[in-house]
Order: structure tokens, then C-alpha cells, then sequence
């Protein structure tokens, strides 16, 4: 039993089970914990990672389900002027508690790769992610604000 | 490499290594165990302040990062009376000292975050340190020039002086101002020269939070780490029976050890994913216990029946409402109200890393309350207090959900019993079913109007279970009558309105549901009871709602500014327009034990969206003394407001067999980003320091959303949360 995938960029075998959650996978076996756990059943999107470059709820998908395609995480994506999403997120400094905030940006970046110009209905309808601090008012800015600078 | 450089600024790599040099991996690097055995190379200019021969400033942190901005605001008080530079400053978690401690009301000072008290309590003090360890500087700088020490001048974390423009850094400075005594009464600056206090500094944390980096309680790991899931009985008081698979589970791969508790069964498996797969596995017999009867039916007949009780505790008589309101029957007018009980489901579910040896605990997570954390993990371990090292790293939120620390306590005695550290994570189900709630309430009001159409005499009735006889006892307000909780009468017994006759009574009803504070607690129902009453009686005297407050007001200018400045800037005077409805509500919040007073003001803007009204816009005037900095500040209410709407909206728990009913976002749905109205934030700056902030937008927020409601349909929703129907417009 092992999968192999591709995380961030480097192909990485998980030994186990095909049905361990893709989320516990990366976070315990590879130690990479900016992506959360917040809910285990695909409600709040803070375990959300890209898979092939679309988001998705890792909490409720099997890492079997991964064999061979290509994962990122959080600290996979750039950090530097090239990622617009994130200057964004710090020029507004969007986070309170910050939980949520990976799997946002995760969920974010996905978006903009399909829609580089969001309306407010589109956000209201791709961005399902919760955020029990409320920080939405300024991740819808930074939405509009990474669409701009992109 | 030193032992307090700030990891957040080193990169993931450096830090992971920086971090595993000395076994805590925590994005806010705060070993105060090592502090306290003096292992640290810097000098300590007061309880908050250290610096290295490097020149690195480091500031104490003693209140957790919850969200709240903790971890820049407070160090900013500091820096800016020392005059640090502050780009350059590190942050390190202090804990176990006197300064770190804060009182609340009587009881025996306690490090913790809650009650709004973060800043409002310790902004002289920080201040007050931050400038005694800039004379302490001064002093040591004007000997070596041999010149006065008002000779000199501070800025960016040097001594300038004045004379000859030489300059010193503080880190060549500090090791002999580290032996001047700690001057007591230090003259403070004028607000006039505040460089970063009331400013909109950005906060310290953003980049760790936008990368992945931050570490919470659920990241943490260490060496030779165990990971735990947890199953609790479901009914509250209910114990653990039997385990009748253990033997078959323990085979598993990666399953070490079943613990069994009184009341929970532990898995404890090297990785977190086979000891949550071994406890859904195990074929586990509960007992409900004694409580299998408790139901929300049960829980609102005793409420109710309290509303009917003859007598009440009172809380606060003045004139003579009860004889009033008795002489005139044809002219009551009698509203009745009810909140449930909440979970505060913080988007982190509640985990605790703890590592325990011989002689000393080290405890990681997130953990809101030091020292009640600290207590209860000496007592399991049979350990002293100071041998207990709490690592407190950034909190996914908490809203008072993690100052309780029972899920600290459980990976304590998992620790214990495997002796090696324990990571225990509660799934999201276990977060919301085994939560400290906040209380359910219920409320009668009646009044009776003058000629005018204002209260002559109003009698409030609160009933439900009471927060302070469940957790803290000795905080009851004794009467010849009985005891009562001062919290359930939030909002009512301290009135700011001009009431001629005026009687609120409390009635507890005792129940065997854990309870807790959570973001304004109390406010969170007696401002829904007085500001919908409120409403009520404006409505049947043909009042326009903002006058009518704005006349109950009259004897309080601090109120009715703020009053005015949400009226004003929501453009109340102004028609709404044949779409849009608007609701206004005012709270005085009084601190409790008198530690501070905000006014906040809010106007509920409701917009037609086909056949539903849609809550779209809500303006916000606070008063709440200074604002330290505004970027958090707004932050605060924007956040606020978010979450009086969830509560609004959605949020109820519901009992059934003893046991709570809800256990995830399916049954316990927070708000969506498609939900979140238009804020307004309009700051009333006061001349008074800072006052509470993070709570006091809360409460406003239900009971204007139901006047507008009342103003769209002609009906106002009566009892928490305004569920769906209530939203439908009419053609
Ligand atoms: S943790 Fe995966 S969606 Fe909530
Ligand atoms: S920032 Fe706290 S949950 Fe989103």
C-alpha cells in the first residue's frame, strides 16, 4: 500500500492506507501544517489544497484519490511579488485568527487561475469557505485587490 | 543563534530548525521556562522588556494571540514609551509573574485573555514599563556623556544626545540599565507625541498567516510524539460503561494504548489519523448518567415557569414600577423573549500537546487561560504549579471557548499514562457537543407608557441558567431575596436610559449544562430583551425609534453622541426607500466589576432581494475610550459584527436525551462570506484611555436587525436565532 503523488512539486510516497484523508497525509507525514483541519466533512474549507491547480476539500478526500496527480499546499504557492493573492492578503492584513486564512487563499488563487475578474456574486458563490472570525469584508477586497494587480 | 530571535521573521526552514533547537516549535517563541532559568543572554530592564547585546528588543506578551490583534497592540504600548524601533522588535510569551496577572472583580489575580480586558487593563501598565525602562537607558547613556538626563532624547532605540549628537544604542546600553532600580512612577508621554499608539500600525502575524507558517495548537510536534482522538460520553454527566472491542482495536496498525476516563474513552496512536480511525472503530457503551431526561422542551418549561414566579430576585428597583404596572392592567403592554444556548465553535478545534517527565509538564495548544490551565494540569500529574511550562502559540480563534481547559486536562492524563508527549485533538463534533455553552435565557417585559408614549414604569424578568452560580459561585450579588447573576441582567440593571420606575428581577434555573462565558455573554441577551422592548413601545406609541432613544437618553450626552453619530451616518432622516428597511439600537456596556464603559450604537440596514429581505448594511459608532490601533480596532468590529449575525441567524443548541444535538457546521452553520453585510465602523474618539473593544459591537446587533424586521414585515422576531421565515417579504 503507498501512493505516490506529486507535493508541491516533489514526488513524495505515502505509505498507508489509500483511505486515509489526503489532509492528515500531508500534514503528519510530510509536515506541512499550514493546511487545517476544521470541520472533517467538507463544510468549512480550511483543509483546502489544489489539486491539478483546482481546489479541493482534503479532509474528505482520499489520498488513493491523488495517485500520480499533482498536490499544492499553502506553502507551495509563492510568497513574493509574483503571487498577487498573497500581497494582496498582507497589504490588507486580512487575517484575525488567521485558521481559515490558507485554505482562503488556497480557495482564492484557484478562482482567480479560472476567473481573473471575479464579480461580488461570483465570490459569493465559489468562496464557500467559513471564517468564524468574520474577516470576510476584507477578503472580499483582497479578492477584487489581487484580480487588479494580476 | 539567540534563543528569542522571532522565528516568524526567519523563513519556514530556519525556523523549523531554530524551533527544534530547543523543542517547542511555536511561531511566538515564548519559553518562559527557559527565561526563568535565566538561560537567556539578554538583560532585563522590567518584567516586560529585554534586550540583547545585539541590540534585539525584545517585549512580553502575556495575553494569547486569539485573533484579536493581542500580539501587536500590546508590545506597540511598549514601544512606544520606550521609544523602540519598532519594525525591529521582537514579541516573546511571558507567563508566571504578579505583572503578568490581571484581576478580575474578587477573585485572586489570574493571567488570561477575556472579558474584553487585554487592553483596557494593561495599557497603564505597559505603559508605565515601556517608560521606566526608557529613563533606566537615559540614565545609563547621560553617565557615560557625563551630561544631565534631560540632555538626552530617545528615538528608534537609541539615546540621542542632544549637545553633541553623539548616540547609543540600547543594546550597548541595557546591561547596566538592567541593575538601576526599576523607577516606579515614570512620567508618561502626552498623546500629542504618540507615534504608535492610535496610529493603524499593521499587525505583526499577517505574513505567518498568509504563508502557513503561523504555528497553532493543532501543529505542533515534537519528538518521540503520540497522537490522541477522544469519544465523550454524549449526555452531559454521563460516564463510560464498557469498551467492548479494546483488544481487536489495539491490534490496528499504529494504535498504542485505549485509555479508559470516567466519562470519555482516549485512543492515543502515532498518528492522529489512526487514533481518530481507532476510536470510530471502538464499540463503546455510554450511561447517560443522570441527566438522560434533559431536553430543550424540559429546559424551556423551567424557563418559562420562572417567567410566571410571583417573585423574583431583584437586581435593581428604583421608584416603583412593580405597584405601577400592577394598577393599571388595561394599560401593560408585555413583550416576551428567548435566546439558546450557543457554542462558541471557534474555527480551531479545541487540542492540547502535553509532554509530561519527573519533574516538570510542558504543555502546548490552545490554551486562553494560563493559570486555570496551569492549576489543572499540577493537579493530575501530582506536580507543583511552577513546574508546569505553558508554550502558547497563536489560537484559531476562541470567543471564551478556550479558557476552560478540559481538553487540556484530558491530554494530561493521556500523557500520564503513556509518558511521552501526547498531542489530542478534538474533532469538530466533540468541539461543539462537549463545549462550555453559553446560557439560554429567557425574558418578560412589561411597561406602562406615560401620556407621552414613554416607559413610566417598566418590570424586566430574566430567567434561564444562571453562568456565574455554575462556574463562579462567589461572584452571585447576595440579596435578602436570594442571589442573583448579574450577568443575566446585562444591559438591564445598569441603565443609561432615563426610566422613571424600573424593576428588573432575575430567576435562576438551575441545569446540569457546562456553561461559559462567550464574546459579551450576558449583553448578548438582556440588550436583545431591553432594545426589542424598547422597540415595542416607540411602535405602539408612534414614536420614530431614534427619537424615542434619543429622548430616553437625555440625562446621557456620552450615549446620545454616539447614538447620533449612527443615526447621522446612516442617514436616518433620510426616507429608506421603498426597498430597504432600517432598525437602531443602543447599548451602554459596563465592564464587568466596573473595569471599563463603551457606547455602541447600530443601524440595521435590510435590502428586498426578490422575496427576502437580505441584512446589508450595518453602521457601527463605538465609543470606546482610545483606540490603540485602528487597523485591529476595525477589524474587531467588523469581526463583531459577524459574529452577532451568526448568532442571529443561526446558532442554537439543542438538547435531547442529555446530550447536546448539534455537532458540526451542517447543524451549527456559521455565516458565509455571501452573508456578510456592509460594515460602517464610525469611530467616536473620547478622551478617555481605551476601553473594552472586542465585545461591545456584539449585543446592538440582534435587536436592531429586529426592528428593521418589524419595519419590513410587521413582525418582530421573538426568540433567538430569527430562523428564515421571518426574513420573507411580502409583495
Ligand atoms: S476541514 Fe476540510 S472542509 Fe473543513
Ligand atoms: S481568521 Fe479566524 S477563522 Fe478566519
Amino acid at each position: 500500500m503507498s501512493v505516490t503523488f506529486s507535493l508541491n512539486g516533489k514526488p513524495v510516497t505515502f505509505d498507508g492506507p489509500d483511505d486515509v484523508p489526503l489532509l492528515w497525509a500531508v500534514r503528519e507525514h510530510f509536515s506541512l501544517t499550514g493546511s487545517k483541519f476544521g470541520c472533517g466533512i467538507g463544510m468549512c474549507g480550511a483543509c483546502t489544497m489544489h489539486l491539478d491547480g483546482a481546489a479541493v476539500r482534503t479532509c474528505v478526500m482520499a489520498v488513493g484519490h491523488v495517485r500520480g496527480r499533482a498536490v499544492t499546499t499553502i506553502e507551495g504557492l509563492p510568497t513574493d511579488e509574483t503571487n498577487p493573492v498573497h500581497q494582496a492578503w498582507n497589504e490588507l492584513d486580512v487575517p484575525q485568527c488567521g485558521y481559515c486564512q490558507s485554505g482562503m487563499i488556497m480557495a482564492t488563487t484557484s478562482l482567480l487561475a479560472r476567473n481573473p475578474n471575479p464579480t461580488d456574486q461570483d465570490i459569493d458563490q465559489t468562496i464557500t469557505n467559513l471564517c468564524r472570525c468574520a474577516t470576510y469584508i476584507r477578503i472580499r477586497a483582497a479578492i477584487h485587490a489581487a484580480a487588479r494587480r494580476a | 543563534m539567540s534563543h528569542h530571535a522571532s522565528p516568524v521573521l526567519l523563513g519556514r526552514r530556519r525556523f523549523l530548525e531554530v524551533a527544534a533547537a530547543f523543542g517547542a516549535v511555536l511561531a511566538v517563541p515564548l519559553d518562559a521556562a527557559i527565561a526563568r532559568r535565566g538561560e537567556v543572554a539578554d538583560s532585563e530592564l522590567t518584567d516586560w522588556v529585554f534586550i540583547d547585546q545585539a541590540g534585539t528588543v525584545t517585549l512580553g506578551l502575556c495575553q494569547p494571540e486569539v485573533g484579536q490583534g493581542s500580539y501587536t497592540v500590546l508590545p506597540s504600548i511598549l514601544a512606544e514609551e520606550l521609544d523602540a524601533d519598532w519594525p525591529a522588535i521582537a514579541v516573546r510569551w511571558v507567563m508566571g509573574r504578579d505583572a503578568y496577572k490581571i484581576q478580575f472583580r474578587n477573585e485572586k489575580p489570574s493571567q488570561k485573555e477575556g472579558a474584553s480586558t487585554s487592553t483596557t487593563k494593561l495599557y497603564a501598565r505597559l505603559r508605565t514599563a515601556g517608560a521606566a525602562a526608557r529613563i533606566m537607558l537615559v540614565s545609563v547613556a547621560a553617565a557615560r556623556w557625563g551630561v544631565a538626563a534631560g540632555q538626552c532624547e530617545t528615538r528608534d532605540g537609541w539615546v540621542h544626545n542632544r549637545a553633541t549628537g553623539e548616540k547609543l544604542a540600547y543594546g550597548t546600553l541595557a546591561p547596566d540599565a538592567a541593575k538601576l532600580p526599576v523607577p516606579s512612577d515614570p512620567p508618561l508621554k502626552e498623546r500629542s507625541a504618540f507615534r504608535l499608539i492610535g496610529k493603524s500600525l499593521p499587525r505583526r502575524d499577517t505574513a505567518a498567516k498568509t504563508n502557513g507558517s503561523a504555528i497553532f495548537g493543532l501543529d505542533v510536534t515534537l519528538p518521540g510524539m503520540l497522537n490522541a482522538a477522544i469519544r465523550i460520553a454524549p449526555a452531559i454527566g454521563g460516564w463510560l460503561v464498557d469498551v467492548r472491542n479494546e483488544a481487536e482495536v489495539l491490534k490496528q496498525p499504529g494504535v498504542r494504548h485505549i485509555l479508559k476516563l470516567d466519562d470519555a474513552v482516549i485512543a492515543v496512536a502515532d498518528r492522529y489519523w489512526q487514533a481518530q480511525r481507532a476510536v470510530d472503530l471502538l464499540d463503546v457503551v455510554f450511561s447517560p448518567g443522570e441527566n438522560g431526561h434533559l431536553s430543550t422542551a424540559l429546559i424551556d418549561n423551567l424557563a418559562e415557569a420562572g417567567l410566571e414566579a410571583e417573585i423574583g430576585v431583584p437586581a435593581l428597583s428604583q421608584g416603583d414600577a412593580l405597584r405601577i404596572i400592577g394598577q393599571h392592567p388595561d394599560r401593560v403592554i408585555e413583550s416576551r423573549f428567548s435566546v439558546p444556548h450557543l457554542a462558541h465553535a471557534a474555527m480551531e478545534p479545541m487540542n492540547a500537546t502535553v509532554h509530561v517527565q519527573k519533574d516538570r509538564v510542558d504543555v502546548w495548544g490552545s490554551i486562553q487561560s494560563t493559570d486555570a490551565t496551569v492549576t489543572a494540569v499540577a493537579k493530575i500529574c501530582g506536580l507543583h504549579e511552577d513546574q508546569i511550562h505553558l508554550h502558547v502559540g497563536f489560537l484559531g480563534g476562541s470567543f471564551g471557548g478556550k479558557i476552560v481547559p478540559s481538553f487540556v486536562a484530558q491530554a494530561a492524563k493521556a500523557a500520564k499514562a503513556l509518558g511521552r508527549p501526547v498531542k489530542l485533538i478534538r474533532t469538530r463534533e466533540m468541539d461543539i457537543q462537549h463545549d462550555h455553552f453559553r446560557p439560554n435565557n429567557k425574558g418578560r417585559l412589561r411597561a406602562v407608557l406615560d401620556a407621552d408614549g414613554y416607559p413610566l414604569a417598566i418590570h424586566a424578568r430574566v430567567c434561564g441558567q444562571s453562568l456565574f452560580a455554575t462556574t463562579r459561585p462567589y461572584w452571585l450579588t447576595r440579596t435578602p431575596l436570594g442571589d442573583y447573576d448579574e450577568s443575566m441582567v446585562d444591559g438591564l440593571y445598569q441603565q443609561t436610559y432615563a426610566i422613571p420606575n424600573l424593576h428588573v428581577d432575575v430567576i435562576q434555573t438551575p441545569l446540569p449544562i457546562p456553561v461559559y462565558f462567550m464574546r459579551s455573554v450576558g449583553s448578548s441577551a438582556g440588550v436583545l430583551f431591553w432594545e426589542s422592548f424598547i422597540t415595542d413601545l416607540a411602535h405602539h406609541a408612534g414614536i420614530d425609534q431614534y427619537a424615542y432613544r434619543r429622548h430616553l437618553l437625555r440625562d446621557y450626552p456620552a450615549g446620545l453622541r454616539v447614538l447620533d453619530a449612527a443615526a447621522r451616518a446612516a442617514g436616518w432622516d433620510r426616507p429608506a426607500g421603498p426597498d430597504i428597511a432600517r432598525g437602531i439600537a443602543f447599548n451602554t456596556y459596563f465592564g464587568r466589576g466596573g473595569s471599563f464603559v463603551s457606547e455602541c450604537a447600530e443601524v440595521v440596514e435590510l435590502k428586498r432581494v426578490g422575496d427576502r429581505w437580505k441584512v446589508a448594511r450595518v453602521v457601527c459608532a463605538m465609543d470606546a475610550g482610545l483606540v490603540v490601533n485602528h487597523n485591529t480596532f476595525n477589524a474587531q468590529i467588523q469581526g463583531g459584527i459577524g459574529f452577532a449575525l451568526t448568532s442571529a441567524l443561526k446558532s442554537e443548541i439543542t438538547f435531547r436525551d442529555g446530550a447536546a444535538e448539534q455537532s458540526n457546521f451542517t447543524d451549527y452553520p456559521l455565516l458565509s462570506i455571501a452573508e456578510m453585510p456592509e460594515i460602517v465602523p464610525v469611530i467616536v474618539e473620547s478622551d478617555r484611555p481605551p476601553q473594552g473593544a472586542g465585545e461591545i459591537m456584539v449585543a446592538p446587533l440582534a435587536p436592531a436587525l429586529s426592528q428593521a424586521l418589524l419595519h419590513a414585515t410587521g413582525r418582530r422576531p421573538d426568540r433567538m436565532p430569527f430562523r428564515a421565515e421571518w426574513f420573507q417579504a411580502h409583495a
